[in-house]
């Protein structure tokens, strides 16, 4: 007989929430990628807008020169739909921490209701624009800022879906509550990206 | 699992144990973990085979297979310019040819073989059993595979890209390069950027999760603080080329204005964007060549390295001021002259941190016993070739100098220098050093030499002469020159050059070739170095260790005391891999980490559908887009092998997988 010194780690469990799993931190990486890139789109907007003596620029009717700013309606609909939105993921988020399947279903129809929603008013968004993306330079770059946003949004929604999918018809088990956790996670980073995308693109022309 | 808890299954507890009983459960848990980690085999097998170190051993393959067409569009350059007034190439196939060397140097090549060194070795260096997210992995080298084969169908078609590896426009905008030859780079560059962001992804969560007990942050090997730093860089950066290619090709397809002056769009935008991304690029393939020379240095020093820290924070403070320095490629643009002087401060700034590693490294040689071997060799070689490439770059950081040289062949010498000498000698050096880890054989140490020496002198033969040219005036990417100028001699000279380094790089080849059979034996740890990679066998195990080892210094095989604890208690049946703390690397989880699968590959393909059709309608991002999405949905949903599978079936999760009843730990 001798001994050997080891480290036992058989009682460890398989999974867990937040920094403790691989997964967290590979969704959190992503973001970062895709933070990154609207960083530099948003800094894409501000730049050419220089070379505009007024951003949008006017379109000559008839009579009058129109100053062609975004419309509000659809957009402020928009934003207020994605905040309401949080709400039903925070429930979900919740409830797959306390392992609550019930509430994380409803929690999860409810936002991808909400998700899908925001997709088709993202639809009327661009129309609320007065160019196309191949009228100026501001329309490219702001159907880019609209479509890269909306691009999440779909991803956004197709998980949430494939989730729900899921956690209806298969096990409600920890590999899957890790995931709901981390699908909030991209949720609030969507809205978020939003509450910095939607003053930019509406109210930043209005100041002149 | 609470602080608490994670103390306590981080002490180490003895076990007793029989001799007998002991062999014959190692026995039966190696048979079990060869059958649980088996590879797939056959042709299928290649397309599911999610084990890092076949991925990155495709990726070092792949990648040395573009060195050498690289290499030989070098050559065939160089003999066009060999003397004046030459028409072996014509203009049009030049401009291919230096667009297509350049691109595939820096995106086929450089980029790849630092991340492939990087998949292969960190999981080995942390004690993990593969990296953290196997799949993405796989996509990442398939993406990559078929941007290489996007690029060089096209070139062979007569439709390779000719607007210069950075394709500035409005040279490659719609109104001057017609046909589809920009295109192909733009979608190039996008497939070789995503497979760049997946292979930072898992080096990062890798490096951060899955390190072996012990191996707290002050304790990380420099080669994966070298990995892990480049990986937030590609993070940071190659968005900004993402969106400077994608602007570009929906400028070309869809009538987009972002670089069209006439509709409010802006060209020097683009060199903002690309070059953004275009500077941290050189130190994402610097960067990780750092990480190349330290781990040699230790080992044929037989010395720790001196300033540890100081190394590490030099890395990333280089990170850092790697993203302050583009506009120094821009000089010759309308810049404010206070931007200029900010990135010029800059640009010498970033001499510092080199500067400290260069003498923390010349501190750790200097007055040891050197051991001096091939590996070492090739990073003297970096000493002396580097610094004077950064001494070039120190001049060209000042506006007015560089005014003067701008698109000279001065830049060719200078970016030639920091890059060859920068990141592909520590790279032959990290070949030499690592190839018996990869392949259980040694590489001739007598051809070794002889590859050193002929690209050591072959290369400052064909590069040192250029400095005078770009001095004397000649500009690059122009096909020929006229024999009044004298450039002549200068030319003939580096085209010598050129071919000392190839047959320098034949060399290697036939050493490689050679080795693979008839090469010595290595054993595990043929240059008794210090970490972990050369704690396993050569070539490693698929599972990499059998029992996971506990690091107890920055050095773990020569600190390991006589009796090194070890982990006990994954599952042998199933792929677990120990996940730790990111600071402290305190044991967290058993978690399942995914084998062999077929999707990874759909849905790189559905990414080729998508940007190479692409090239001709923006239908085919949609329908690109679609593919992908039921590619994707397979992947989350189909998985017989995988871990809800296996729970199903024997209707527990949270069983303990081991330890077998007679390695139960026992306090003693």
């Amino acid at each position: 007989m001798s001994t050997r010194a080891v480290i036992d780690i058989s009682k460890l469990p398989h999974h867990q929430f937040d920094t403790y799993d691989p997964v967290w931190w590979g969704n959190n990486l992503l973001l970062a990628i895709e933070t990154s890139m609207f960083a530099i789109l948003i800094a894409t907007y501000f730049y050419l807008r220089q070379n505009f003596p007024e951003w949008p620029p006017p379109v000559a009717q008839l009579t009058a020169t129109l100053k062609p700013l975004p419309q509000l309606g659809y957009g402020t609909a928009n934003t207020i739909l994605l905040l309401m939105s949080c709400a039903p993921m925070v429930l979900t988020d919740i409830s797959a921490r306390r392992g609550n399947r019930g509430v994380s279903q409803i929690g999860l129809v409810i936002a991808v209701m909400c998700a899908a929603g925001a997709v088709v008013l993202r639809g009327f968004e661009f129309s609320a624009m007065y160019f196309r993306w191949d009228s100026n330079a501001y329309g490219s770059v702001v159907w880019f800022l609209l479509g890269m946003h909306m691009m999440h949004l779909c991803i956004l929604t197709t998980e949430a879906v494939l989730l729900a999918i899921w956690i209806f018809t298969r096990e409600y088990d920890m590999k899957h509550r890790v995931d709901i956790v981390t699908l909030a996670i991209y949720w609030y980073w969507v809205t978020a990206i939003w509450l910095i995308l939607y003053p930019i693109i509406y109210f930043t022309p209005r100041l002149g | 699992m609470s602080h608490e808890e994670a103390q306590k299954a981080q002490k180490a507890v003895r076990i007793e144990i029989d001799r007998d009983e002991l062999e014959a459960t190692m026995r039966r848990e190696k048979e079990e973990l060869e059958r649980t980690w088996a590879r797939p085999t056959g042709l299928l097998g290649w397309f599911t085979d999610t084990d890092h170190k076949a991925i990155a051993k495709r990726y070092i393959v792949t990648a040395f297979i573009f060195f050498i067409f690289g290499g030989i569009e070098a050559a065939l350059m160089r003999i066009q310019l060999m003397r004046p007034d030459n028409h072996f190439l014509s203009p049009d196939k030049y401009n291919q040819i230096f667009t297509v060397h350049g691109t595939t140097m820096m995106f086929l090549f450089a980029v790849p073989i630092m991340t492939a060194l990087g998949i292969y070795l960190v999981p080995l260096m942390v004690g993990a059993r593969d990296v953290a997210f196997p799949r993405v992995n796989l996509f990442g080298y398939f993406v990559y595979l078929i941007g290489g084969i996007l690029l060089y169908t096209s070139f062979i078609l007569n439709t390779g890209p000719d607007a210069g590896w950075f394709a500035y426009v409005p040279l490659s905008g719609p109104a001057f390069s017609p046909g589809k030859r920009v295109d192909v780079w733009a979608q190039m560059i996008t497939f070789t950027e995503i497979s760049a962001l997946a292979g930072a992804i898992v080096v990062i969560g890798t490096a951060f999760k899955m390190r072996a007990p012990g191996m707290t942050l002050n304790r990380i090997p420099l080669f994966v603080w070298a990995q892990v730093v480049t990986s937030f860089m590609i993070i940071f950066a190659m968005p900004s080329v993402m969106l400077a290619s994608g602007f570009l090709a929906s400028d070309r397809l869809i009538d987009t204005h972002f670089f069209n002056p006439a509709e409010g769009g802006d060209a020097i935008l683009y060199q903002h964007l690309f070059w953004f991304f275009g500077h941290p690029e050189v130190y994402i393939i610097f960067i990780p060549a750092l990480g190349f020379i330290s781990p040699i240095i230790v080992a044929f020093s037989r010395r720790k390295i001196f300033g540890y820290v100081a190394m590490v924070l030099s890395l990333i403070s280089t990170a850092f001021i790697g993203f302050g320095l583009w506009v120094h490629h821009m000089f010759a643009t309308p810049i404010p002259q206070m931007g200029q002087s900010l990135f010029t401060a800059a640009s010498m700034i970033i001499a510092i941190p080199s500067g400290v590693q260069i003498f923390c490294w010349i501190a750790t040689l200097w007055g040891s016993k050197l051991n001096i071997k091939t590996p070492l060799l090739f990073v003297l070689g970096f000493f002396a070739i580097f610094i004077l490439g950064g001494l070039t770059g120190v001049m060209l950081a000042s506006v007015p100098l560089d005014l003067q040289i701008h698109d000279t062949f001065f830049v060719v010498a200078h970016l030639h220098y920091v890059l060859i000498g920068g990141s592909v000698f520590p790279l032959f050096g990290g070949f030499y050093y690592w190839f018996p880890k990869w392949t259980g054989r040694m590489l001739s140490e007598w051809a070794g030499r002889l590859n050193f020496w002929l690209m050591f002198i072959g290369f400052n033969l064909v590069f040192f002469p250029m400095h005078k040219l770009g001095l004397n005036g000649m500009p690059r990417r122009v096909y020929t020159y006229l024999p009044e100028t004298g450039w002549g001699t200068l030319n003939l000279v580096a085209s010598i050059g050129a071919f000392i380094l190839a047959t320098g790089v034949l060399v290697f080849i036939i050493n490689v070739i050679w080795a693979r059979y008839a090469g010595a034996v290595a054993g595990d740890n043929p240059w008794g170095a210090d970490s972990l990679e050369w704690a396993t066998t050569s070539p490693p195990p698929n599972y990499n260790f059998h029992n996971l080892p506990v690091v107890q210094g920055r050095y773990p095989i020569w600190q390991a005391t006589a009796d090194a604890p070890v982990v006990r208690g994954l599952s042998t049946t199933k792929r677990e891999t120990l996940v730790t703390s990111v600071m402290d690397a305190q044991p967290e989880l058993r978690f399942e980490i995914p084998g062999p699968s077929i999707w990874p590959v759909l849905v790189s393909l559905s990414a080729a559908v998508m940007f190479i059709a692409g090239i001709f309608t923006p239908w085919a991002i949609l329908i690109g887009a679609i593919l992908a999405g039921i590619a994707l949905t397979c992947w989350f949903f189909g998985d017989p092998n995988y871990e809800n599978k296996t729970a199903r079936e024997t209707g527990e999760r949270s069983e303990p997988a081991m330890p077998a009843p007679e390695l139960r730990p026992k306090e003693v």
